[in-house]
């Protein structure tokens, strides 16, 4: 008996660490978000930190995230649109701010964009030395608007 | 045969089944979809792909019925398209469905947009487009199209 006990919280214990290593867990709230960094400089510490603040202040769109959410993924901007599309542009590594599209500069500049027909929300990644307070706020809004846009698409609300 | 040796063969084989599904296979019986996925060799695993694929799913379903048309295989490794491209290319294995190159180097919605480009192409090629057309600018304008349609950020 008391060698099952001990294989049943090894168990639990190991299952604890999997839900949460790569994740956002709240087992109160039945909250699970997978957070997906990159692989050798990414940290998830600081979206950890950003969704615990949206908890704290916001239980409304806590509850949003949780619910219309299931990833959110660190990558290097928002493209909200393709500057190759205008031949000029095509093959430049850099483009000057008047010959791009002026929203795909301001996505670009976006802490975060939602994915529609997703559960997935984008977040820009963080710069050098990120985890600033000014950035776990920045993320926290952006996560509550993003979150908003997801279930805006997923209830057939206004799109 | 053993009954115990019946069932490590079936455990074996449960697990090879599962595996395949998850990594190596796009699945979806009520849109009649069926995509081969080729194993990734640089460490971005094939799910990247199924999340691009799913994402087209509920946010451009034509777009992602055209991928189904035209697309049977999607290889996630490097090619002429290098790291964070993709490629389409014009040989006689394209005719049918057809073979597609997808990096998925830069996340999901490069992925997304490099799948409409290259799915693109496979169009052009399915409908005849002479080899010499200007073939690019047309699916740059799909990439850009599913982009701006898809990333919502304010």
């Amino acid at each position: 008996m008391k060698r099952y006990a001990i294989i049943a919280v090894i168990a639990l214990v190991l299952l604890w660490g999997w839900l949460r290593a790569f994740a956002w867990f709240d087992p109160v709230r039945f909250c699970r978000i997978h957070i997906d960094v990159e692989l050798l400089e990414g940290d998830r510490a600081p979206i950890r930190e950003a969704i615990a603040l949206v908890r704290r202040e916001d239980p409304l769109a806590y509850q949003a995230l949780c619910r219309w959410v299931d990833r959110i993924q660190e990558e290097r901007q928002c493209d909200a649109g393709d500057p190759q599309a205008d031949p000029r542009l095509r093959g430049q590594p850099v483009f000057t701010p008047g010959a791009v599209d002026a929203a795909l500069l301001r996505a670009r500049e976006a802490p975060g964009c939602y994915v529609r027909g997703s559960r997935i929300i984008v977040l820009r990644r963080a710069p050098e030395g990120g985890g600033s307070p000014a950035l776990v706020r920045e993320r926290a809004d952006a996560l509550k608007r993003l979150a908003g846009y997801s279930q805006a698409f997923w209830s057939g609300g206004p799109r | 045969m053993t009954q115990r040796r019946l069932v490590v063969m079936g455990v074996v084989g449960a697990v090879v089944a599962v595996v395949a599904l998850r990594y190596f296979v796009w699945l979806d019986l009520g849109g009649r979809c069926v995509i081969g996925l080729r194993p990734s060799l640089v460490g971005y695993d094939n799910t990247t792909i199924k999340r691009a694929l799913a994402t087209l799913q509920r946010g451009s379903p034509e777009d992602y019925r055209k991928v189904c048309a035209h697309v049977a295989w999607i290889n996630p490794n490097p090619s002429c398209g290098g790291f964070g491209g993709g490629c389409f290319w014009h040989s006689e294995g394209n005719r049918g469905r057809a073979s597609v190159d997808i990096s998925t180097e830069h996340g999901l919605i490069w992925t997304i947009a490099i799948l409409v480009h290259e799915t693109s192409h496979a169009v052009q090629y399915h409908e005849g487009r002479p080899p010499k057309f200007d073939l690019e600018h047309e699916c740059y304008g799909e990439d850009d199209r599913i982009l701006r349609a898809l990333v919502q950020f304010e």
